[in-house]
């Protein structure tokens, strides 16, 4: 993904792009670790977004000049809501259909009385220019957010703090459209963090990738570059103090690393990656529509896992036979309440009429109650892991998780919904959940709303118990699918965030291949459907070891989807068993992953390079 | 016009409360009434046209909320905003 894709247009962002011969001396490599947040790979120079906040001039201006800098502040205030409007109207009519409500928050926020008497205040009577006048008044306000009790509200200082930026960028000029020329060559994005308006501006510039300080996976910037298809790399920890404006930069979106001042070699080396990277992505999108199957011509379904509706486009995109996976935790992470019936049944419905014919299969919420700040008043628990979370919690309190079975119920009448619950350890916990769902089912058809006539109900068998009682949950229930991520936590013992033993947490370990092959047996013996939907079906080695033990569908990222498509493609399902068998004979993850690779790293070497650093959960 | 005075009681029934996107929603309603609009929790102020000010307010679901406006079509404006909140900012269809 070298280069600019063409994008023209002007924009609200004000960039520095101080174009510098960086220094007397080469300087030496240094590379950073962050998160990936968006796949793919690029190089460029380094541009610094959003650094401008602390750069204005405080001045005390001359009782004649007072009506000037209040006319300078009005003006700063409609020109920094035209930004936004314009950013608004950008967004609705994108593809993307992203949330705009608070964009349009902000543009009421840049005219809010509360600020525009603060400022007038500093300007009149302490005789402060119009930058710093606003600067103050920002402060004071951000502070008022801060000292409130509510968690919302205190985050709600960030929206503050970003409305007096926009405005500090308009009084200073540098948010005039003629800041954006200066992008004429591709370039990376660098910044502490970037807004939603921020990152929905840079579909007008040419950039090439983007490195935040801030940020996980699921935060709105890698989201949005996900969605636009740039490289990024968020959580790089001091970022802005390493890397300089004009740095050329290695942004590795696949492995989460930033390589700034690389030797050519380095370059070359990234080079060919990006351009392999390109040609492989094309020939695979090309394939898009072709039916998934092995070299002997045996079918497997690929599907995506999905946490945004706005994914749902995208996985359809990258070929998804549905979506195996839709984590519908994140409709309730970051705000103050859980999204009620009818909010939760318009995103459901949203996903499942995109998505239509193909199945879309909603996982009920998995979650821990520290995440439910207002809902749930659940005490800390000193290992959440293993605690009140997913099923158990939905359990403790049926009403909330009746309003969202029923929002899953209305939403069947618009395509192919399945519900699957995850985190199920006992056949008593399914016979509970199979019981609400019948009562949300009648609810539903008491008020005369439309569903399908029945709802498909799977279980994830992600504790080692459940694999273990695997042929009991396949006879109860419609499908089953292997979380991989958590069986390996909870059957090998080991934390998953626990980065000192994450070489121990091998998907590729015997004891998880037996839990495995127990519960395929299982899904065979009631003719029931069974996927992965684990990390491990992203990596083309451990798809191929997956078929080879019987399994015929796969749920991941949807960028992961036409590479695992080809891996399959070149393996028949007569050796991919055969390797399984001989995977099955050994004794350590180690020794698996060695014959897996001795078998087909050469036939899938240029798609291994790719899935290397790949840390989906 | 006289100065009409119009005032109304309301309890916040959305889920919510005045979040971000229900105080953007109020202050738009506010802001297309020519006269003053004030809200009001506990003896804590706002103008309704401020969304700093309403959400500085925490109103939380449960809690009641007085309006009062002064000025032309105050009736309507203490009104509309009423239906505002008892449609819970049309968070539900």
């Amino acid at each position: 993904m070298i280069g600019a894709k063409g994008r023209r247009g002007s924009g609200t962002m004000s960039v520095v792009d101080r174009v510098t011969s960086t220094s007397e001396r080469p300087p030496r490599p240094v590379i950073l670790k962050g998160i990936a947040g968006s796949h793919g790979l690029a190089i460029g120079p380094s541009i610094i977004v959003g650094a401008l906040s602390h750069s204005f001039v405080r001045r005390t201006v001359k009782p004649r000049e007072v009506d000037i800098e209040l006319g300078r502040f009005a003006d700063a205030v409609s020109r920094a809501q035209e930004g936004i409007r314009q950013v608004v109207e950008k967004v609705k009519s994108g593809h993307a259909k992203a949330e705009t409500s608070i964009l349009e928050a902000y543009v009421q926020m840049l005219g809010d009385e509360l600020v525009a008497e603060g400022v007038e205040r500093n300007i009149r009577i302490n005789r402060q220019n119009a930058e710093w006048a606003v600067s103050n008044t920002i402060q004071e306000l951000c502070d008022r957010f801060e000292d409130m009790e509510d968690p919302y509200l205190v985050e709600r200082r960030h929206d503050v703090a970003f409305v007096g930026e926009r405005l500090i960028r308009a009084l200073s000029g540098t948010d005039k459209v003629a800041a954006l020329p200066k992008l004429a060559r591709p370039s990376v994005v660098l910044a502490h963090d970037l807004s939603p308006a921020d990152t929905a501006a840079l579909v007008k510039e040419p950039v090439v990738a983007i490195i935040t300080e801030v940020g996980t996976r699921t935060s709105h910037t890698s989201i949005m570059a996900r969605a636009l298809e740039i490289p990024a790399v968020v959580g790089v920890a001091d970022a802005l103090g390493r890397i300089g404006p004009g740095d050329i930069v290695i942004v590795d979106g696949f492995r989460g690393e930033v390589t700034v001042a690389p030797t050519p070699d380095m370059i070359a080396e990234a080079e060919a990656r990006a351009r392999k990277h390109i040609a492989l992505v094309r020939h695979l999108r090309e394939d898009r529509d072709k039916q998934t199957a092995t070299a002997d011509g045996v079918a497997v379904h690929l599907r995506a896992n999905i946490e945004f509706p706005a994914e749902a486009p995208l996985a359809v995109d990258h070929g998804a036979e549905g979506i195996g996976l839709y984590r519908t935790e994140f409709l309730y992470v970051d705000r103050a309440a859980p999204p009620d019936e009818d909010e939760q049944y318009e995103v459901y419905r949203a996903v499942v009429e995109t998505m239509h014919p193909r199945p879309a299969t909603l996982r009920t919420f998995d979650i821990g109650g520290d995440k439910f700040v207002s809902t749930f008043q659940v005490p800390p628990e000193m290992n959440p892991a293993l605690g009140l979370r997913a099923v158990r919690l939905a359990l403790s309190r049926p009403d909330v998780f009746l309003a969202q079975l029923r929002a899953m119920v209305r939403a069947s009448a618009h395509g192919e919904l399945r519900i699957m619950i995850p985190m199920i350890a006992s056949l008593r916990e399914f016979e509970e959940v199979r019981r609400l769902l019948g009562v949300a089912l009648r609810e539903v058809a008491a008020r005369g709303q439309k569903h399908a006539p029945t709802i498909p109900l799977g279980v994830m068998i992600e504790v080692p118990g459940a694999a273990v009682m695997a042929d009991l949950f396949a006879r109860e229930a419609d499908f089953l699918s292997l979380g991989t991520n958590d069986l390996v936590q909870y059957a090998l013992a080991i934390d998953r965030t626990s980065r000192s033993l994450a070489y121990l947490a091998s998907p590729f370990d015997p004891a998880i291949l037996r839990l495995i092959v127990t519960s395929v047996t299982a899904a065979q013996r009631y003719d029931r459907p069974i996927s992965v939907c684990g990390a491990m079906a992203s990596d083309p080695l451990a798809a191929v070891l997956l078929v080879g033990l019987g399994v015929r569908e796969l749920s991941m990222e949807a960028a992961a989807i036409p590479e695992i498509k080809e891996a399959l493609h070149r393996v028949s399902l007569v050796e991919a068993e055969a390797v399984a068998a001989e995977a099955l004979r050994q004794e350590s993850a180690e020794d698996v992953e060695r014959a897996l690779a001795a078998a087909f790293a050469p036939r899938l070497f240029d798609l291994l390079a790719d899935a290397a650093g790949e840390t989906t959960t | 016009m006289t100065n009409d005075v119009a005032v109304g009681h309301f309890e916040i029934v959305n889920n919510l409360g005045l979040h971000a996107r229900a105080a953007t929603k109020l202050v738009q309603l506010a802001s297309t009434f020519g006269c003053e609009i004030e809200i009001a929790r506990e003896g804590q102020k706002a103008n309704a046209k401020s969304v700093m000010g309403v959400l500085l307010l925490c109103g939380a679901k449960g809690t009641v909320v007085d309006v009062v406006a002064r000025g032309p079509s105050s009736e309507e404006a203490v009104r509309a905003i009423g239906h505002l909140i008892a449609s819970k900012f049309g968070e539900s269809a």
